[in-house]
């Protein structure tokens, strides 16, 4: 006789990020793709558990640094379509920070 | 009137039958609907229903499309993993969410419970599933 399991365990929770009067930062969005990358079980041995954090550590400032890059760039291009549709003043208030 | 979270039962033998396809790209399209903390869903929920469904600004009933990614093994376990969705710029509160088969009647798969009313107001709302592994992924089947 062969038993397959599919159940969710009541104690697991689907991760809800929710933000107000703005999106996601790079910095946020970065942490959810680390996280989802890299997993490190309570239960592993100590010396895999500290290396895996490092490893996670290093790809979050990866994914940040070029999340952070990719939204420059975007904005370059927002500016550059906005100032050409006539708009400059507004494009200038998207490069800004 | 409550959400269970649950791995929905028509689902389980839905699998037997064949019903359900995962692949990405080619398979069936799979939606996640948000629900107020008054649905009633849990394991009897056989398929996509609008009440108590949230609403808000920019959400659209019935939810959006998640993205599939082909199931795969891990160990001895089956995983069937989808892409994190977002509902961009709304403002709307949700207790739980329903994950559904659009293609397949709008079957029911699992009931998910947020655990506490979430919020976004004229921002993002984030579904961040779990790392796809043996021990995490959203469904598994050991």
């Amino acid at each position: 006789m062969f038993s397959v399991t599919t159940e969710i365990p009541s104690d697991f929770k689907v991760g809800v990020e929710t933000t107000i009067n703005r999106g996601h930062t790079p910095e946020e969005i970065a942490k959810m793709c680390a996280d989802k990358l890299v997993s490190v079980s309570d239960n592993a041995p100590p010396p895999i558990k500290e290396q895996a954090n490092a490893f996670k550590k290093d790809i979050l400032n990866v994914v940040e640094y070029y999340m952070i890059q990719a939204v420059k760039s975007d904005r370059v291009t927002l500016y550059n379509r906005m100032k050409q549709a006539g708009h400059e003043q507004l494009a200038k208030a998207i490069l800004g920070d | 009137m409550a959400i269970s979270q649950a791995m929905c039962t028509s689902f389980k033998q839905e699998l037997l039958v064949g019903t359900h396809n995962f692949t990405a790209s080619s398979g069936n399209t799979f939606k996640l609907a948000l629900y107020t903390s008054s649905a009633s869903l849990g394991a009897g929920t056989t398929a996509y229903t609008s009440s108590n469904e949230a609403s808000g600004t920019n959400y659209s009933a019935t939810g959006a499309a998640l993205t599939s990614v082909t199931p795969t093994t891990s160990g001895t376990t089956a995983i069937c993993d989808f892409s994190d969705l977002t509902f961009s710029n709304v403002s709307i509160t949700a207790r739980g969410a329903l994950i559904y088969n659009d293609t397949q009647s709008d079957k029911a798969v699992c009931v998910l419970d947020f655990g506490a009313d979430k919020t976004a107001s004229s921002g993002d709302f984030t579904i961040v599933f779990p790392t796809a592994d043996a021990s995490n992924a959203i469904i598994r089947i050991a």
